[in-house]
């Protein structure tokens, strides 16, 4: 039975269901309770946007309080997976990926290749993304391109309620190191969600809207600014096929191509920087392998090469908005030689 | 006279052995044994010693001083010239005390400062020959040297170096325990120790379960370390010529609570308690183990090696802090006026 | 003697075990010097030579349920652990029939059924690994303590100090082994570490820190001992310090210009195999003919590990895309 929750609660049951079934499913991050020491209340936030709010008096000793030690806690978290944990860490803005990565990069995604396929890690790092809050340059990156380059790390971006407790699932049961992308602005976002437990498959994107006039590949919020300049668009008789791509490692490039195939222009909106990013990875991968269906160039709608700005007016230019993608998709479908 | 001459060696690896872990025995940092031998000099020169001697080492202690000279700049009073006694290699061992010791000695100085515990005392006091030497802790016991404030030593020290006041009244010899096994031997200030432990290991003795027999050059009530065993059952003075000796067993009819180290203390069973007399030999009764001097294991010994233990009046001569500044009270040597220092004649009758 | 002695006192067969290994991690390393030589292996190797007692003093205290981590110098905790020889020295020479298939090479040696969670390329990548493992033991409830080896260089390195803070806020059973053998590459500890002594920055994060001669294999057993008793016991960590020397540069093929004589007089007089072998043989705990026959079984067994190496095949195309991820 599915009523409707929010982002932020979806992803607080999935984690609360997965610790009931599997005790060696535990937390960990800086004020994942909160208020560790302090003479006030223990579990004072449930981390900073309140994600895992009510775990830990719901799973004593599971939820781990941490100073701030990046490089030390997700590390440790690492090291517990390899010996028979299922830790989820919180990389609390993934903008502090600088202090940790190594453990990321060299030792979790390595180890099962390095060590000839004798290592398992089944650890789910969940890490803030994402820009409009006027949270400013260091505190608002995207960043998932830089995972999704490395191997050994699997990285999914949610972009609804539904997929958040269904991916997030997933991940926790998932054998290999995944970085869980939660966007800050879809926090509050409510959508219908199963009560009971499920899990979404990794590497399957989901068509959240059929069209045959042109396609837009988009992860993360940018899939409902895709879905509201589809709307538009649709009033002035584009129809838009707009497919979430829900993980970007696995990358399911069977449907991104097939709806390529099909309407032969496509709009990819990636809110990271533009370049080696997930918008290059795509129109690449269209370019390489559907090259003969293009009827146009592939458009990029994608925040400019700057940092994050903090002012609103220049924050509201520097994400990409649905009119940007609208003028993306009318400049595809507009375009002859 | 010539040019007073102060040496000063400090032990860095004193205080960070495995008693820091099987119980909580002080940790005395780095920087407080630099800062110990900067309030020295500053007292010094205020005595009037200008030459100090101070031995080289590889864990920050000189180095740290070295920095203090170059950065200093005349800040905050003068400082006597300090010489660094390098040039020999740092071997990171009791040898290096030995030898910065024994260079002090050849160089004339007058006293000798060793700051450390019991163990760096019992190695300077090896070297130091008849110059009187004045122990600051800063180890794990200290039942030898002196919880003393750092600058109150250098006022001392600086007063017997110029002659100020003058030696002998102010020092005495203390008692020495000389362990032997064939051709080797340690010598101790307080306690030597048999262990049936097989190994000198982490050195530091702290399991009494494995002790047999204790000597003891003086064991007083007060004191921290093995010769506690004995101080509150036979105690012996420092002034006292004889010392005392015992056996050790668990499962003695009498026992004594003894703090043998830093927050350990245990029941430690004793018997035939006995006086030693000065020059006598005594023998070790364990087949094999290993001998402890001053709470570390040092002489290794097989079956039918036989050693032995004779307590001996020739110490080293260990300068009495208080008494030099209760003579230089009495003589009112760090009196000074307008223009310049005055009480130097016993006869002052003034204020 | 009591109980208490009788405990600590090692058997003959755990100083024969002890020397064997000192022996087969000398004699391994020895080898590999020679071999690297003629240019047979590729990539880096990073020598423990003269190390020995740290590895071995440390790990024979450990059992089953305990977990080490090892450096980019991890040839001598992965054999103090019981990883197979033939199977490093495979690893070492790149072919299919290595701990990880070829796949890691010297730097990335590991055997987790073992509890050897692996050499490491990245200098303090280590520490927090082990806060992991002795997170996870302690969880579970299996008694188990975890040990990260790390060098001075990697004393000075973020992840180090901030794994010594977390393990004691979070009172892990962690073991903490600096093995300062005086240069981080060419650069010199007594320079680089602000403190001198890495065992007085323990203070600083809550837990005791201990100097041990590393040249010493019982002075190394006995604070082990101790520190992994503590940790078993919820005690908490531990930071061990260990002072010596390696024989060999940072790297084979490094010239070593920065040294001045260590070496020679580290060999000469403060070698770990040989003040082991006099002290057990003058206290009568083994004899000479048990060492020589530890030798010779160790020189054996190096020699078998060589030839089979050289023998074994190559990792084929089809093996450069296998185990990316469990499944993808």
């Amino acid at each position: 039975m599915a009523r409707t929750i929010t982002y932020r609660e979806a992803i607080n049951e999935a984690l609360a269901q997965e610790m009931e079934r599997d005790e060696s499913v535990i937390i960990m991050g800086e004020d994942n309770a909160g208020g560790e020491g302090s003479p006030g209340e223990m579990d004072a936030w449930g981390g900073v946007l309140g994600v895992t709010k009510g775990l830990y008096h719901k799973f004593p000793g599971r939820v781990l309080d941490t100073p701030i030690s990046e490089s030390a806690f997700i590390g440790a978290a690492i090291g517990a997976a390899t010996a028979g944990m299922r830790p989820v860490a919180e990389l609390m803005f993934v903008d502090f990926m600088g202090v940790c990565f190594d453990q990321i990069y060299n030792q979790a995604a390595k180890f099962r290749y390095m060590f000839g396929g004798k290592a398992v890690t089944p650890v789910v790092i969940r890490t803030m993304y994402g820009a409009g809050l006027r949270a400013a340059a260091q505190h608002s990156q995207c960043l998932y391109p830089l995972f999704t380059h490395v191997p050994g790390l699997k990285v999914v971006l949610p972009a609804t309620p539904y997929d958040a407790k269904g991916l997030m699932t997933q991940a926790i049961r998932d054998n290999d190191p995944v970085i869980f992308f939660e966007h800050k602005a879809l926090y509050d976002l409510a959508g219908p969600v199963p009560e009971e437990s499920y899990a979404l498959p990794f590497g399957e994107a989901n068509v959240v809207r059929e069209g045959g006039d042109v396609t837009i590949v988009a992860l993360g919020r940018m899939v409902h600014t895709s879905l509201e300049a589809a709307e538009q668009l649709a009033a002035a008789g584009v129809e838009c096929e707009v497919v979430d791509l829900r993980t970007t490692s696995p990358l399911d490039e069977d449907t991104v191509l097939e709806s390529v195939e099909n309407t032969g222009r496509l709009v990819v909106v990636d809110e990271a920087h533009p370049r080696c990013s997930m918008a290059t990875d795509i129109s690449a991968l269209v370019a390489r392998k559907a090259f003969g269906a293009l009827r146009a160039p592939v458009e990029m709608v994608t925040a400019p090469h700057t940092p994050v700005p903090f002012s609103n007016t220049l924050e509201d230019i520097y994400i990409p908005d649905a009119q940007r993608v609208a003028n993306a998709v009318k400049t595809v479908a507009e375009w002859t030689r | 006279m010539g040019d007073a001459i102060v040496g000063v060696v400090a032990n860095p690896l004193s205080g960070r052995d495995i008693r820091r872990l099987v119980t909580q025995a002080s940790v005395f940092p780095t920087a407080e044994k630099a800062n110990m031998i900067q309030r020295m000099l500053t007292a010094l020169a205020a005595v009037g010693v200008h030459r100090v001697l101070l031995g080289t080492d590889l864990g920050g202690i000189s180095a740290a001083v070295f920095r203090a000279i170059e950065r200093r700049q005349g800040a905050g009073g003068r400082w006597p010239e300090v010489e660094f006694l390098d040039g020999q290699p740092i071997r990171q061992t009791a040898q290096d005390t030995v030898d910065a010791v024994r260079r002090m000695v050849t160089a004339g100085a007058q006293v000798i400062v060793c700051l450390g515990g019991d163990g760096t005392a019992r190695v300077t006091a090896s070297a130091a020959g008849d110059v009187p030497m004045l122990a600051l802790s800063t180890g794990t016991n200290n039942t030898f040297p002196a919880v003393r404030e750092a600058t109150i030593a250098g006022l001392a020290a600086g007063l017997v170096a110029t002659g100020t006041v003058p030696a002998d009244g102010v020092t005495a010899r203390a008692k020495l325990l000389e362990a032997r096994v064939g051709d080797r031997a340690e010598t101790a200030l307080i306690d030597v120790a048999v262990s049936t432990e097989r190994h000198v290991g982490s050195r530091a003795v702290w399991d009494p379960a494995t002790l047999t027999q204790l000597f003891c050059a003086f064991a007083e009530p007060d004191a921290i370390g093995l010769s506690s065993i004995l101080g509150q059952l036979s105690p012996v003075a420092r002034h006292e010529p004889h010392g005392v000796t015992a056996r050790i067993s668990p499962g003695a009819a009498r026992s004594v609570l003894a703090p043998i180290a830093p927050g350990l203390v245990v029941p430690v069973g004793v018997s035939e308690i006995e006086r030693m007399r000065p020059g006598s030999v005594y023998p070790i009764d364990a087949r094999a183990g290993v001998i402890a001097v001053d709470g570390e294991r040092e002489l290794t010994f097989e079956p039918g090696q036989r050693p032995t233990v004779r307590l001996r009046a020739d110490g080293p001569r260990c300068l009495d802090v208080p008494a030099v500044l209760a003579a230089s009270a009495r003589l009112g040597l760090l009196r000074r006026t307008r223009d310049g220092p005055r009480g130097r004649s016993p006869s002052s009758s003034e204020d | 003697m009591t109980d208490t002695v009788e405990r600590k006192a090692l058997t003959r067969e755990q100083l024969l075990s002890a020397y064997r290994m000192m022996r087969a991690i000398r004699e391994f390393e020895e080898r590999v010097h020679a071999e690297f030589a003629t240019g047979e292996i590729p990539g880096f190797v990073h020598l423990y030579a003269g190390e020995e007692a740290s590895a071995v003093g440390v790990c024979s205290n450990l059992d089953g349920r305990d977990t080490i981590a090892s450096t980019h110098r991890g040839h001598g905790h992965c054999i103090a652990k019981g990883v197979d020889v033939s199977e490093m020295m495979a690893e070492i020479y790149g072919r299919q029939t290595g701990s990880c298939h070829g796949k890691g090479g010297s730097m990335h040696i590991a055997d987790l059924s073992k509890g050897m969670l692996g050499a490491n390329g990245i200098v303090g990548g280590g520490p927090p690994l082990i806060c992991g493992t002795a997170l996870a033991a302690k969880l579970k409830g299996t008694g188990g303590v975890s040990v990260a080896f790390f060098g001075d260089g990697a004393s000075n390195q973020g992840t180090t100090l901030e794994s010594m803070n977390l393990a004691s806020v979070w009172n892990l059973p962690a073991i903490f082994v600096a093995e300062n053998n005086g240069y981080a590459e060419t650069t010199s500890s007594t320079w680089s570490v602000a403190s001198d002594n890495i065992a007085d920055r323990a203070a600083g994060f809550g837990m005791p820190g201990v100097i041990v001669d590393g040249f010493d294999f019982f002075a190394v057993h006995e604070a082990a001992s101790e520190a992994i008793a503590r940790a078993r016991a919820g005690g908490g960590p531990t930071l061990l310090e260990m002072k010596f020397t390696r024989y060999f540069g940072h790297f084979e093929g490094d010239q070593q210009t920065y040294r001045a004589g260590e070496v020679e007089h580290a060999r000469a007089e403060l070698d770990c195999l040989t003040r082991f072998a006099a002290r057990v043989t003058e206290t009568g705990e083994l004899t000479r003919s048990d060492l020589d026959a530890a030798d010779a079984e160790v020189a054996a067994t190096i020699d078998r590990a060589v030839d089979e190496a050289k023998a074994a095949p190559l990792p084929t195309e089809a093996d450069l895309l296998t185990d990316v991820y469990v499944r993808y």
